[in-house]
């Protein structure tokens, strides 16, 4: 499959509104309209509304982004605010 | 052969896990993390670090409605500025208070009920003794019932009793200014104009208490 026409499926887990996920979702729409504009999709699960639900994917800390699509699967701890760190964790970019 | 491949598997495994593991202590080294999932699988619950709450705790602190989180026995654990002024009570003195001290003594049994029975969304209506011997009518509504706690948003609902109030007053007024028109002699006009001017001075009153709380919840200078 032609990487550039690949489907991305990202999921953040946040905290509610607590101001690292905010600025969590904040940094990775930026990445994402920058890298995969109209390819992408990001599901926020709002682990303070249902805390369960960080058993899916072994989350400890929030918040955490989830690369579901492409395999293999990603995970990247933080707020994201590094974005060189970011498009390296999410494959965007080679690592150095 | 098949043994190497296995290695080469469970080497891979583990090297994508020490990275995961690298990956969190930089993020919370970092300071880019603000909350964690801690318990066992049916108690999962998420622990948010101090700094996370503070926008929260602003807006409580600020807000126009009182709130309040109680113990199942009534025990005040929380109650933010805006109900301490209601009760024109200093805020320290509220922590670990009997929330039914503030309560008058016909609605205690009601609001000992609601504590401990309440379901989300469920208020119960009492009166709310102030510390100048006054009472105000406000409206107890759950906000949420966790761990025995509940947390309780409190409005007064005085505003909302205002308008009809008003209109009444007005009214009552205005009734007494026409049959002022028709009264045959000056003493039974100066009788009604006495009443007339009380009645002024209750909607002076009623004004004078609106402002009043409408000045509560402002900053203080």
């Amino acid at each position: 499959m032609n990487p550039a026409a690949e489907k991305w499926e990202l999921r953040l887990y946040t905290a509610g509104q607590s101001p690292k996920s905010l600025a969590a979702l904040s940094n990775l729409k930026r990445v994402c309209e920058e890298h995969l504009a109209g390819r992408y999709s990001i599901e926020v699960i709002d682990l303070l509304k249902n805390p369960r639900l960080a058993k899916d994917d072994q989350i400890v800390a929030i918040p955490t982004l989830v690369r579901k699509l492409p395999e293999p699967l990603r995970k990247l701890v933080g707020d994201l605010s590094d974005t060189e760190r970011t498009l390296v964790g999410l494959q965007l970019k080679p690592r150095q | 052969m098949q043994q190497t491949q296995s290695f080469e598997q469970e080497l891979t495994l583990l090297r994508e896990r020490l990275q995961e593991a690298e990956e969190m202590h930089r993020a919370i080294s970092d300071g880019e993390v603000d909350a964690f999932v801690v318990g066992p699988g049916g108690n999962t619950r998420v622990l948010l670090l101090a700094n996370a709450y503070q926008r929260y705790r602003q807006l409580v602190e600020r807000m126009q409605q009182g709130a309040i989180t109680a113990t199942p026995q009534g025990q005040i654990l929380f109650a933010n500025q805006r109900f301490a002024d209601m009760l024109g009570t200093p805020i320290s003195q509220l922590y670990t208070a009997p929330l039914e001290s503030y309560v008058g003594i016909g609605d205690r049994a009601r609001l000992s009920s609601f504590l401990m029975l309440s379901t989300r969304d469920s208020h119960v209506e009492v009166e709310l003794g102030r510390r100048d011997g006054t009472s105000i009518p406000v409206r107890f509504s759950i906000v949420s019932f966790a761990d025995g706690y509940a947390t309780v948003l409190v409005t007064d609902l005085r505003p909302m009793q205002w308008p009809s109030l008003a209109v009444d007053a007005l009214d009552s007024i205005r009734n007494s200014l026409e049959k002022l028109n028709h009264l045959g002699s000056d003493a039974a006009a100066r009788d009604a104009l006495r009443d007339i001017s009380e009645e002024i001075n209750g909607l002076a009153r009623m004004i004078d208490q609106m402002l009043d709380v409408e000045a509560i919840g402002r900053p203080r200078k």
